[in-house]
């Protein structure tokens, strides 16, 4: 059984072997042998080609091999679970190290040994064995002053004075981390979620502000997703618009930069801006540093419209971003971050699962073949915008449609918020 | 008047207590406990239930409000404070020493309450520390972690000026100081001999260079820049802001300072210790700070109405149509005429008690202006389109947020009650009793 956990027979070099386990639980068709008599008839495994995720795989193939996986010995739930995160290792968002690491104690429960190394240096993690950084992982750090970061840290230095700053320079090397806000710096994520919106199929009907609200429990007037109804002069015509706004998901994020405890900050892994709500301390820069007004401040006070928070409110890094903010701590749009982490949801969030028109599309905006990509592809005739682009902020949610201009008036939808049990603060200026 | 005299009346205070002092005592130690009740309920039902701040955006509301401009104005008060000190020691005027040691309290007692109206705006203030926790990791980029530095570094400047002016002060008159502070005494003369004090006036001499080099840079630079940097709020984004908050600070220290000296002068019969030839120098510094604040108020007004960017034109226009806006114009012009009337007539029109009273009406409005700002800015958000969907924000404190604020005044008012007991509030020369 041992060898066959060897780190050595799970090394990936494409997308097409995603082994890991010793029991096996490969998505690939080559590994299927091991689970026993691959002369069953069922359903090939289809040819995907390069690049494929879970979300090609057809449901009667997964079925066939769910099936096959009853009869093993092993535990299943673990080895469906390994095999995804092997993909996600194929994909670059998870390091070896990382890979390791999560399953350990599990693989340790099940085969009472794992000599596969969780605590490896950087190189060693992010480097396969020929000395190459393995597909999906950054080699390098982030350049030096070209971003916007860099000037920021030029500036910080000199404010500092020198001495203090050079110092702080070292300590920075160490206390940063995977827990600092230079967390990818800038727009280098290999894999960035964000999402396409289609503006003209939407229909303001505010399903999404619904769904989010009953996905992530957020407070009474908080709209993490709201979605703006507007009227406007086109060349003495009036239009009517609408706008879904979630939290953008810069790539420039001025909110993790004011941010003064890296509260705030961007995932190394899926690029997906949250805050750490055991650390934030409420001081509401992030809330005046941002362009788009995404942010609300903690209230603890549950609508009627949500039973509770049932995601997980810890990251795989086992910090606490998933949910709605405790009292007194900063929140925003999470991408569903729960979501993210259980590969069983990964890759959906509730606003787009309730578009009853697919207005949204979610999905790593870097992967050519992701669903927002694709939409993308498939209307390259359309306009498309980012919003407030000439904030340098770099928005990861792109629109297709007319960008409402200078003086797009706010106007009642079809729907108010009112009508689906849901109310915004605005008429008593704020808060009350 | 002799030596003798002069030191007799400043220690006079650390000497004798009267029934007015322990008044006042009670006055400003009943203030501190309606404070510390109007603190803990804010406390229990949270930052955004106590006062009228709220989310921007589709709420309409406004994150930062008198919290953060009274902070503005704490620091003003504080870097312009410690700066005339410095200033004094510099230039080396000894007409205007007496004003020296007042500045410096007032410098430490007002980065104090600069800092508890941070801890009052904050959703977690128990979580204050986090940010010294994270400071090596966020001073590369987070303006907050700046400003942390800078209070940080004027607290111990300004706290080491003092204490170092002390020294033989408290040396050659500690047996006139009160003896229930003894520890502290023996703490602030540990190792004292006469023979250092030509170095310690050195050192305090550099010291003073220091604190007037970091003023421009700091109070004209760090504490503005939590502003300036903010690209998303077109009412703050600029890069003159430095130099007029800084105009500001100055202002409102200089007028402070003439307060609080006026109030000692007045409390103690010190009228033959700080000369009216004192406050008739610091009436025409105060005319020409004032002037320069209506100077810049100008240049924003006018870059903002005559064919600015349409959000930037709206905003100004905006500002226009606040009442505050107007009380602020009115506050400074109404100063400016008054003070150089009592400059140009002194004989007709100065005296000190109006000169307090302009500085009063000075205080109060650069503290409105400094609100103005905070609130404005943010009332008036991002840029368009986003400007016109969202609704204008909203503002407004509650009883809560007033008494919290003004009770960092009582605070300071409490900290100099207390300072005169410790330690004599003019400057003495300790070679004299020597």
């Amino acid at each position: 059984m041992t060898s066959e956990i060897e780190p050595s027979a799970c090394s990936c070099d494409d997308g097409n072997c995603a082994c890991g386990t010793g029991g096996c639980a490969c998505g690939s068709g080559k590994c299927t042998e091991t689970i026993g008599d691959s002369s069953d008839q069922g359903p090939e495994m289809p040819d995907l080609g390069q690049g494929w995720t879970t979300g090609d795989l057809d449901e009667e193939w997964e079925a066939h091999a769910e099936e096959k996986l009853e009869t093993v010995d092993f535990d299943v739930e673990l080895g469906v679970e390994m095999s995804r995160d092997a993909m996600r290792l194929a994909r670059g968002e998870l390091t070896e190290a990382e890979f390791h690491d999560k399953h350990h104690e599990a693989i340790k429960a099940e085969f009472g040994i794992d000599e596969r190394p969780t605590k490896s240096t950087p190189l060693e993690a992010t480097r396969g064995g020929d000395g190459n950084a393995l597909p999906g992982v950054p080699a390098v750090e982030g350049s030096g002053l070209s971003s916007r970061r860099g000037l920021m840290k030029a500036i910080g230095g000199l404010a500092a004075t020198g001495a203090t700053a050079s110092v702080a320079g070292c300590l920075d090397q160490d206390a940063g981390g995977s827990a600092s806000a230079t967390d990818g710096d800038g727009g280098d994520n290999e894999v960035q979620m964000g999402m396409v919106i289609d503006t003209d199929q939407c229909i303001a009907c505010l399903k999404c502000s619904e769904a989010c609200k009953e996905e992530n429990n957020t407070d009474r007037g908080a709209q993490w997703m709201h979605v703006f109804r507007y009227e406007e002069d086109e060349y003495g015509e009036t239009r009517a618009g609408q706008m879904p706004r979630p939290c953008q998901h810069c790539s420039e994020p001025s909110c993790t930069y004011v941010c003064p405890t890296q509260s705030r900050f961007k995932r190394e892994e899926d690029g997906i801006v949250v805050t750490d709500y055991d650390r934030c301390i409420g001081c509401k820069y992030c809330e005046v540093a941002c362009p788009y007004g995404v942010n609300f401040l903690g209230k603890n006070e549950p609508t009627e419209k949500s039973p509770g928070f049932f995601g997980s409110e810890t990251d795989q890094n086992d910090r606490h971003v998933g949910g709605p903010p405790p009292a007194g701590v900063m929140g925003k749009c999470t991408f569903c971050v729960h979501r993210q982490d259980d590969s069983a949801q990964r890759g959906t969030t509730a606003c787009e699962d309730d578009c009853p028109v697919d207005a949204i599309h979610f999905g790593d905006m870097n992967d050519s073949e992701s669903d927002p990509r694709e939409y993308l592809r498939e209307n390259d005739e359309e306009t498309r915008f980012k919003l407030l682009e000439q904030q340098g902020n770099e928005p990861n949610i792109v629109y297709l449609g007319n960008e409402p201009s200078n003086e797009a008036k706010p106007v009642d939808g079809p729907y108010t918020y009112e009508d689906v049990g849901l109310e915004t603060l605005a008429e008593d200026g704020g808060d009350d | 008047m002799s030596t003798g005299v002069l030191e007799d009346r400043v220690l006079y205070p650390l000497e004798n207590t009267s029934r007015r002092f322990y008044a006042l005592l009670a006055v400003f130690v009943l203030t501190t406990i309606l404070f510390l009740v109007a603190w803990v309920y804010q406390l229990n039902v949270g930052v955004w239930a106590a006062t009228g701040i709220g989310d921007w955006g589709i709420s309409g509301g406004v994150p930062w409000g008198l919290y953060i401009g009274g902070f503005v104005w704490w620091i003003g008060l504080a870097h312009g404070g410690i700066a005339i000190s410095a200033a004094v020691r510099v230039i080396n005027v000894d007409r205007f020493a007496p004003i020296a040691r007042v500045s410096e309290v007032l410098t430490v007692l007002a980065l104090s309450m600069a800092a508890t109206n941070i801890v009052l705006s904050m959703g977690r203030p128990d979580r204050i520390f986090n940010t010294i926790i994270w400071w090596p990791a966020t001073v590369h980029h987070s303006p907050l972690a700046w400003d942390i530095a800078v209070i940080s570094l004027y607290l111990v400047l300004s706290l080491t000026y003092l204490t170092l002016s002390l020294r033989a002060e408290i040396a050659a008159f500690r047996d006139r100081l009160p003896v229930h502070f003894s520890p502290l005494y023996v703490l602030l003369t540990l190792g004292y001999s006469t023979s250092e004090d030509e170095k310690i006036e050195q050192i305090l001499w550099w010291l003073a260079v220091a604190i007037l080099a970091l003023v421009p840079l700091l109070s004209g630079g760090v504490v503005p820049w939590l502003f300036s940097l903010i690209a998303a709020q077109p009412g703050w984004f600029g890069a003159a802001a430095g130099a007029a908050m800084l105009t500001e600070s100055l202002t409102s220290a200089l007028a402070g300072v003439i307060v609080i000296t006026a109030i000692f002068r007045w409390a103690y019969d010190w009228d033959d210790v700080i000369d009216e030839r004192i406050f008739r120098d610091l009436a025409i510094v105060l005319a020409f700070l004032a002037l320069a604040t209506i100077w810049f108020t100008m240049h924003d007004i006018l870059t903002g109405v005559y064919a600015a960017p349409t959000n930037i034109g709206a905003l100004t226009t905006a500002m226009l149509e606040l009442s505050f806006f107007w009380l602020a114009v009115i506050g400074l012009v109404v100063s400016v005429v008054a003070l150089f009337v009592m400059i140009g007539w002194p004989e007709q029109f100065f005296s000190i008690p109006a000169l307090v009273g302009v500085s009063v009406i000075l205080s109060i409005t650069i503290l409105n202006k400094k609100v103005m700002f905070v609130v404005e800015g943010l009332m008036f958000p991002t840029a368009p389109p986003l400007t016109n969907l969202y609704p204008t924000g909203s503002y407004s404190p509650t009883l809560v947020e007033w008494w919290l604020f003004i009770g960092t005044i009582f605070l300071a008012g409490f900290g100099f009650l207390v300072a005169s007991k410790v330690i004599p509030m003019v400057e003495l020369d300790p070679e004299e009793v020597n």
